[in-house]
């Protein structure tokens, strides 16, 4: 059995080398100062985010440029999979296959708008990835089905197509698609943690920790979507929240619907580990969303703690890779955030 | 080898000169301002702010929008000059920003012409692909096949609906192709999704379609589909390629005014940010900060001018008890060429007001080290090029400073490989020539050298413990100076890098050359060691006791007692002791990487000329080729960051705190 120097000794040190070609702080708010989309998109130049502009310069449309973004993005995923040693590759994969995830869901969005809103939805076609990614996946097909059961057809043989089966009735029942994009992400935390239980010890305590403050926030996130979007009742909302969360359970989430100050819920955990986010607690939100995005903020420090722990402790795990993920998704989503903003002319602080 | 020396200038003028003297000082460019908050005790009250017509802010976020448009068309406009100054004129913010406003619009409009196009050819290559996964003989008009997600008709409608028809496909993915016309009939093929057939349909019986068969006289037009759709999307390209030069260039050929309105407005940016430094009572505006000593007559003669006479001006050297503020700013004093040691010295930090600048003593510091760890004259030569090609590259580029310097790092670090190659006979690893000094290869590879001094590996290493202690030596001399200038007596005496540590340091060093010269079995007399370390050991423990009496001066604490402060005393004494002890020991022993890498170096190349060895011709020269890439590559490096170590943590931890602010006066350069 492989010991940690020979499974992340190369790993790591290319890694730590490409960390360090992450696009500084100074330069995202160089970005997020730009007057315009064009003067932003300049200051990418001479980046590895060069590409975006000349995107950009080329069509004028923004959504293409991101569809490239999120081609690098894959490509980066795929890229670090050729360099894992061989027991990191089921996690690398179970990761790749967000994308494969939030594309599936696209389509069929596309298909749902198009089909059963009778809404046109032809802009969304050409935003959506056609490749393969983990599974062969017939997008064209799905973007032009007559009804679910084409699309569980044409997914036979992937882990989709159960669970397309089980809730398109109650999706078309309800017209809205929540209830199955809920479960898609639940198959992928669910697979995620799957492949997580087959690392060593020491990798499985790291990436336990990290995968569970991202279920915590996209938990977060799916609340404050359902809460303030579908009206639904707190326990409907608590039933989607996917299991193997850090910080937050169901009976937290709970206590924080009702709570005026998240300090008392929150406390327990924040304080004991956290000491340097205190001063985060102390804020007095009036409502439940406000609530909601606070901790979200809370929960983005911890992740960013968390990752810097990594970053300065013992070099030799799973914890570099997954940290390296993790500070790219973060810069490449300020990118689109800031792109976004300049184009549709918001202000934004993307820390 | 001091910071350049500093005067404060503190200055009152007639507030009708004030922007007149503004102009004066940006037109010097040699004042770093301090703000009048940092007034301590007798801050003069009444004062407010120099207020201006144009806000700072008004005026900065103009800049900064023609800056972006500048930047998107790929234009870097250059910091102003005399010039610009002297003809500057006032910009009329609302006219130009409305001017950017209108290139804003048509640039967007043509953004969005771009978007529609690619919309369009977005939806066109979606048939495209279509076409290309299914595999149809679209040139022979078949019917779709079954997974086929296209829907083909053919049909004919009034000639005089086909704008119309043309106007409702506009927002699928389709494709319409005339085939022919009959009469008032036109004939089309049409080629849509499968999915849009609803939209389709109700679209096509709008415009009157009759959905036919092909009429036999125009079986004969055979329509190439998957060539129209290839030349509609070219055509396609070809405009969105025509848009984006006319984005491009309607920045270009706005860039002159553009370029000139930034000028200006850089200037003015500049004039105001000077006055945020100024208070101003009801007639006077009064400032204050610092510059060169040597610019002291010629800023004097200026502001004399611009104010004709009409004001106060109080010079304080750096230090004067009348002097506002406890930092003064530092600009380092140096020649050009030490310019990329200057980078290496800022790097670690900036020297406090008034101590050594140790970037004359880096230079042939770094330099030594690298050349003893990496003394080849062919390798040499290589770095040596490998830098005058980087400083040539960079060396246009003023956005690329910093790899121009390093480029002449390099250029240093390779002429001193050629020169400590030149001392050991060293020619990418052979001994082409005689050692001017001694053979390191030689002697590493156990031949004998000729040296009368250098004979085997431990001398190699005993050069590299006396320069190590000869560097330690330096940085405590120069710790020395720094207190005497700065007036740390205490300091002087009792710090670990003061007069007793130095000594305990030197009497280690006598004790040790003294059992070395014995064959490590004799010490010095009683009475020499005890003069040379011990005596310096008991003085030491005056430290903590004088600092607690210093320490309830300044208190005044009456109530502590001695007694009980005395564990303390002999804990602080005993620790300090051992770090003294351990830490020159092992500082001193640190340089002898020097020797440890030089001895790698010479170990590397023997191997690569052992792995030749075993094969011959191209293979041999490969080998060697490769094996020399490899040693400058990650042995120039390694010598590269190894100098640097030392230069940091064995020499600089001596004296250099690194705690000093860098001048940067307000000037026409200034980076906002």
């Amino acid at each position: 059995m492989a010991g940690p120097l020979s499974k992340y000794s190369f790993i790591n040190a290319k890694l730590r080398a490409r960390i360090s070609k992450i696009l500084p702080d100074d330069r995202l708010h160089q970005m997020e100062k730009a007057p315009s989309l064009d003067a932003a998109l300049a200051l990418l130049r001479e980046t590895p985010f060069a590409g975006l502009e000349e995107t950009y310069s080329q069509t004028g449309d923004l959504k293409q440029a991101e569809l490239e973004l999120l081609k690098n993005e894959i490509e980066l995923y795929r890229g670090i999979r050729e360099h894992v040693h061989r027991d990191s590759v089921e996690l690398v994969d179970a990761l790749l296959l967000q994308f494969e995830v939030d594309n599936l869901k696209n389509a069929i969005r596309v298909y749902f708008d198009g089909k059963i809103r009778q809404r046109s939805a032809d802009a969304g076609t050409h935003y959506i990835l056609y490749d393969r990614i983990i599974h062969d996946i017939p997008v064209d097909i799905i973007l032009n089905a007559d009804n679910f059961d084409e699309i569980a057809g044409v997914c036979e043989g992937t882990p989709y197509s159960e669970i397309i089966r089980k809730y398109h009735h109650t999706v078309e029942s309800e017209g809205s698609l929540f209830r199955m994009e809920i479960a898609f992400d639940h198959f992928y935390y669910n697979n995620l943690l799957s492949s997580i239980k087959k690392l060593d010890r020491r990798d499985h305590t790291i990436a336990l920790r990290l995968t569970g403050v991202e279920i915590d926030l996209q938990n977060i996130d799916w609340i404050i979507r359902l809460r303030n979007f579908y009206a639904l009742p707190l326990d409907a909302v608590l039933a989607t929240i996917v299991p193997g969360g850090l910080s937050l359970n169901r009976a937290i989430i709970d206590e924080l619907y009702a709570a005026q100050n998240v300090t008392s819920v929150l406390s327990g955990f924040v304080k004991s580990e956290y000491p340097g986010l205190s001063a985060l607690l102390s804020a007095q939100t009036s409502d439940s969303t406000s609530r909601l995005l606070l901790i979200r903020r809370i929960l983005e420090e911890i992740m960013k703690q968390e990752v810097q722990r990594i970053l300065a402790g013992y070099p030799f795990t799973i914890g570099i890779v997954l940290s390296y993920f993790i500070l790219k998704k973060n810069e490449l989503r300020r990118i689109r955030t800031i792109l976004n903003a300049k184009q549709y002319g918001t202000k934004t602080a993307t820390d | 080898m001091f910071t350049t020396q500093m005067t404060q200038l503190f200055a009152v003028v007639l507030g009708k000169h004030c922007d007149r003297v503004t102009e004066a000082l940006l037109s010097e460019g040699v004042m770093q301002f301090i703000r009048m908050s940092e007034f301590e005790g007798d801050r003069p009250d009444n004062l407010s702010t120099v207020k201006s017509q144009v806000s700072l802010t008004e005026i900065s976020d103009l800049r900064r929008r023609i800056e972006g448009f500048l930047h998107a068309g790929g234009i870097i406009p250059s910091s102003p000059g005399q010039t610009d100054l002297n003809k500057r004129i006032s910009v009329d913010v609302e006219k130009e920003r409305s001017h950017l406003d209108k290139i804003a619009g048509e640039r967007e409009s043509v953004r969005e012409r771009q978007r529609t196009i690619h919309q369009e050819m977005l939806k066109l290559e979606d048939l495209k692909r279509q076409v290309e996964l299914y595999g149809m003989g679209l040139s022979d008009v078949t019917l779709p096949t079954r997974h086929s997600l296209i829907s083909m008709q053919i049909g004919k409608l009034p000639v005089l609906n086909v704008k119309q028809l043309e106007d409702g496909l506009r927002g699928l993915p389709s494709l319409n192709i005339e085939l022919g016309r009959e009469n008032d009939m036109a004939h089309h093929l049409l080629i849509s999704m499968r999915r849009d057939n609803e939209q389709v349909s109700s679209i096509l019986a709008q415009a009157g379609w009759t959905r036919i068969e092909l009429p036999g006289e125009l079986r004969s037009v055979k329509k190439d589909v998957f060539k129209e759709l290839s030349e509609k999307l070219k055509t396609l390209a070809d405009e969105q390629k025509t848009l984006e030069l006319k984005a491009n260039d309607l920045v270009r050929k706005e860039e002159k005014h553009l370029k000139d309105v930034w000028v200006n407005l850089r200037v003015n940016e500049l004039l105001h940010v000077i006055q945020t430094n100024f208070k101003s009572s009801s007639r006077t505006v009064i400032f204050t900060g610092w510059l060169p000593s040597s610019k002291k007559e010629r800023l004097t003669e200026k502001i004399k001018k611009a104010c004709e006479d009409l004001c106060y001006l109080e010079w304080n050297e750096a230090g004067s008890r009348d002097a506002v503020g406890d930092e003064v700013p530092v600009q380092f004093n140096n020649p050009k060429m030490l310019a990329p040691f200057q980078m290496l010295v800022s790097n670690f930090g900036i020297p406090q007001y008034g101590t050594i600048d140790p970037t004359p003593f880096v230079m042939p510091l770094y330099l030594s080290m690298f050349g003893l760890m990496f003394a080849d004259v062919g390798q040499g030569l290589i770095l040596t090029i490998l830098g005058v090609l980087g400083a040539f590259l960079f060396g246009k580029n003023e956005g690329k400073k910093g790899l121009q310097r390093l480029s002449w790092l390099i250029i240093w670090c390779g002429s001193s490989s050629v020169v400590f190659g030149a001392l050991f006979g060293s020619f990418f690893g052979t001994g082409l020539f005689e050692p001017l000094w001694f053979d390191f290869h030689g002697i590493i590879s156990g031949h004998s050298s000729h040296s009368s001094v250098v004979n085997n590996v431990f001398d190699i290493l005993s050069i590299t413990i006396y320069f190590g202690i000869s560097v330690i030596a330096i940085g405590l001399l120069f710790n020395w100076i720094n207190l005497i200038r700065t007036g740390k007596w205490a300091e002087l005496v009792f710090d670990k890098g003061g007069i007793l540590g130095g000594w305990i340091y030197g009497g280690g060093v006598y004790i040790a050359s003294y059992m070395i010269a014995r064959n490590y079995k004799e010490l010095p007399a009683g009475m020499t060691l005890f003069l040379l370390a011990g005596l310096p050991s008991l003085l030491l423990f005056i430290k903590e006791p004088y600092h607690y009496y210093e320490h309830r001066i300044e208190q005044s604490d009456k109530k502590s007692n001695v007694l009980l402060a005395l564990p303390n005393f002999l804990m602080a004494w005993t620790v300090e002791l051992l770090e003294i002890f351990s830490g020159y020991l092992s500082n001193t022993l640190s340089f002898m990487r020097v020797a440890g890498l030089g001895i790698a170096h010479v170990c590397l190349m023997i191997s690569f000329f052992t792995l030749a060895g075993m094969t011959s011709g191209i293979g041999y020269v490969l080998i060697l080729i490769l094996g020399n890439i490899l040693v400058i590559g990650l042995e120039g490096l390694t010598a590269g960051i190894q100098a640097l170590r030392l230069s940091y943590y064995e020499f600089f931890t001596k004296f250099f705190h690194g705690t000093g602010k860098l001048y940067t006066p307000i000037s026409l350069n200034y980076q906002l």
